[in-house]
């Protein structure tokens, strides 16, 4: 795992999350497609320390959500689907855009419900903003895993028969 | 035990105090503020050219706030005058002090709608201060970071906002409006069915608010699923805040 590699393109992603794609008010989640990269492409180890770094990444864009949930929700979803992948192999598209799918989903309601424990209200339209984030997030993300692999040198053989 | 160390450190930033937590949040907003500002700025642009050919334009939309304020503060001095019988000689605006503050990228995701504005001079600012954008109301301060010379500003359409405010054709009646998240905000409960397009003003408030000023408008006016002798209003904030770049914190009597 090239940690330099990961850091920048971590680092990027937040940037891009926070600024141009802040003022959309549907938006893909890009980081959490990185975290389902991570934990379908990675050893369970390194699957663990990317979910977490990659939630802490979205804890320091989260605003107004305060720090922890994301790192929590993140942490905890992506070593299970990091571990779940051992079992089912998550290679092909359709099944990547589904772990998308339900991963956002449940980091989603997590987050929220942490926040709320801290003391943040639950708005009104929560399972909409979830949905459709998930939703886009799921569309857009398998077409950002070969660039994704491309720029971590991963080799991901999702053609190799 | 790699998974339960960071775990724990998850934890532990989560019951942190928030006031530390958010430091490091806007740390980051100000160590990167220029990629950030660059993504905002194209995305500003690209949304430009979506607006309606029949929609105001942003200086007819200030200008529309300002004669609605003038016209109330107006009315109520007028009435000031009325009631004591002595020479009106109090400028409502006497003794107050505004600080301008840039605008760094608007969070209105439909979850909260806040802002974060950076200003030169954080000195005098406190929360709950009335925020003004386009000359009209737009939020309170909810957050000060004087080491960075910021300050986050709690939209009227976040859920954890409440204003009094009052509305327009509704003499003597005063209501709590409280945001509803997705750029929108209700009250709830007025007596009397109220037209589209009345404004709304934020209520005076000693120490902070000299005289109402419009808050938004009314865009919607149901009855209350509830008790269906009242009615329930939707309110949508007088200007687009997601084209503003320069706000004015409004401090009243400002210590020198």
């Amino acid at each position: 795992m090239r940690w330099l590699r990961f850091a920048l393109l971590v680092l990027a992603v937040t940037v891009l999350q926070k600024g141009l794609l802040a003022r959309w008010s549907s938006k893909p989640d890009l980081l959490l497609v990185l975290l389902v990269f991570f934990a379908i492409y990675c050893n369970t180890s390194e699957a663990i320390i990317s979910s977490f770094t990659i939630g802490f990444a979205a804890d320091l864009v989260g605003s107004p959500i305060p720090m922890g949930p994301q790192m929590i929700s993140f942490g905890l979803f992506g070593t299970l689907l990091a571990y779940l992948n051992r079992v089912i192999a998550i290679k092909r598209m359709p099944f990547q855009a589904l772990a998308i799918f339900v991963t956002s989903i449940l980091t989603g309601l997590l987050t929220h419900l942490l926040a709320y424990i801290t003391g943040e209200p639950i708005p009104a339209n929560i399972y909409r903003v979830v949905f459709v984030t998930s939703l886009y997030s799921s569309i857009v993300g398998p077409f950002l895993f070969l660039p994704i692999a491309w720029w971590m040198r991963i080799k991901t053989n999702r053609f190799r028969r | 035990m790699l998974f339960t160390w960071f775990m724990l450190t998850g934890l532990i930033l989560l019951f942190a105090p928030q006031d530390l937590t958010s430091k490091c949040q806007l740390a980051f907003v100000h160590v990167f503020r220029w990629p950030l500002s660059i993504g905002s700025e194209l995305a500003l642009t690209a949304q430009t050219r979506q607006v309606l050919t029949d929609a105001p334009s942003r200086s007819e939309t200030q200008y529309l706030n300002y004669i609605a304020n003038l016209e109330e503060t107006l009315d109520k001095q007028r009435k000031k005058f009325e009631k004591l019988y002595k020479l009106y000689n109090t400028y409502v605006w006497e003794g107050t002090d505004f600080v301008l503050a840039d605008v760094i990228p608007v969070t209105v995701d439909g979850a909260r709608n806040e802002l974060t504005i950076s200003c030169r001079k954080t000195k005098g600012l406190v929360k709950d201060q009335f925020v003004l954008g386009d000359e009209c109301i737009i939020g309170t301060i909810s957050d000060i970071f004087p080491q960075i010379s910021k300050a986050r500003v709690a939209l009227v359409t976040d859920p954890a906002s409440k204003i009094q405010v009052k509305i327009a054709g509704l003499t003597g009646l005063k209501y709590i409006m409280k945001g509803n998240g997705n750029n929108l905000a209700k009250v709830e409960m007025v007596k009397n069915e109220v037209k589209v397009g009345r404004n709304v003003f934020a209520l005076e408030k000693p120490g902070f608010l000299d005289a109402p000023m419009v808050v938004g408008r009314v865009s919607e006016c149901k009855r209350n699923q509830k008790y269906p002798a009242l009615w329930d209003i939707t309110v949508v904030p007088a200007c687009d805040v997601e084209q503003l770049e320069d706000v004015a914190v409004i401090i009243v009597n400002p210590q020198k």
